[in-house]
């Protein structure tokens, strides 16, 4: 017999997004979900650009998705913010950072105290793209080491964030690359993709991203 | 390897799904429609969901994966594409300014299950 049927594969992990987003909702929170390629700056980015969040008497936080260890965590405790390890299997783990984990995480947080709230997803361009966590806008960071066709080889990541970080500015004079293929690429697969190229070591690009976040809507 | 996750949600998705007078392992077929845009690969699903599906009760169910092409609407100029690469760009006026109507997005979308029917 057939049984007759159109279901959301993701129904569950939608489901406990949209609670996340309840409490956020709830609490005033804004969520930013933060993906990229393993190594293309997310942490060093988010160590400089909290401090500057946090000069306009923002609140922050982070949930460190990152797998193998609370090494990231550990580079962001000099700020001073609440900062959980949603992933703590020494030897890997998940692909992605999934709606339930936040879910957890969530728990050890006062929400009450936090404005705004970093999620830095699992290093990958893949899986973290796919899945909804309750978080208001996604971006993500492309460091300029990786190669101009990146965008192109990973649609949906590109086509779901609003914004793209072009990490490692400061490397471009070394490096036989081209910004503006970057930017082109990045266009091609989202055209109302908002473009910040910055150096996290050099402080350049950065109060144009954060007003970025600052920005409503 | 978001296609364990996916393997295991359409595992869960068919059980949810089921009339009571069918049981999980009676389910012969299973059928889903994935957007090209999620990148979904069909062989590693399939390969995944035959894996698990044993434990999970479902030992008798073929899965079925059907890739939905991306389908775009122009916001500049209403011209509907489909796209066989993905750069989203309108092919009739060159605008970057484009809705997504099909392509993104897993579903289930049939289950055959071999039952006597009164």
């Amino acid at each position: 017999m057939d049984i007759p049927v159109i279901r959301d594969v993701l129904e569950e992990t939608n489901a406990r997004a949209a609670e996340n987003r309840e409490l956020f909702d709830k609490h005033g929170v804004f969520v930013v979900n933060i993906m990229s390629s393993p190594g293309s700056g997310k942490t060093t980015l988010l160590s400089k650009t909290i401090p500057l969040l946090q000069k306009r008497g923002l609140k922050c936080a982070v949930i460190e998705g990152d797998i193998t260890s609370t090494l990231d965590s550990e580079r962001l405790r000099p700020l001073g913010i609440p900062v959980v390890q949603a992933n703590t299997e020494p030897f890997g783990g998940d692909c992605h950072v999934g709606s339930h984990l936040v879910q957890a995480a969530l728990k050890h947080f006062d929400l009450a105290a936090i404005d705004v709230l970093f999620i830095e997803n699992i290093g990958n361009l893949v899986c973290p793209a796919e899945f909804y966590l309750g978080e208001d806008r996604k971006a993500v960071v492309l460091s300029i080491t990786e190669g101009e066709d990146k965008p192109l080889k990973y649609p949906l990541m590109f086509r779901e964030c609003k914004a793209c970080v072009l990490s490692k500015m400061d490397l471009a004079p070394h490096l036989d690359v081209n910004i503006e293929s970057f930017k082109e690429n990045i266009r091609k697969t989202n055209g109302n993709m908002d473009i910040f190229p910055v150096s996290s070591k050099t402080g350049e690009g950065i109060e144009k991203w954060v007003e970025w976040l600052l920005k409503k809507g | 390897m978001h296609e364990l996750y996916i393997a295991q949600s359409i595992i869960s998705s068919v059980k949810k799904s089921l009339p009571n007078n069918v049981t999980a392992d009676q389910v012969t077929h299973v059928r889903v429609e994935a957007g090209q845009l999620d990148a979904v690969v069909d062989e590693t699903l399939i390969f995944l969901f035959d894996a698990i599906k044993a434990e999970s009760g479902l030992s008798a169910a073929t899965l079925t994966v059907e890739i939905i092409p991306v389908r775009c609407r122009c916001k500049a100029c209403a011209h509907e594409f489909t796209l066989d690469l993905p750069i989203f760009l309108c092919p009739q006026c060159g605008s970057g300014d484009v809705d997504l109507l099909q392509g993104r997005g897993i579903r289930l979308t049939g289950i055959k299950a071999d039952v006597e029917e009164d």
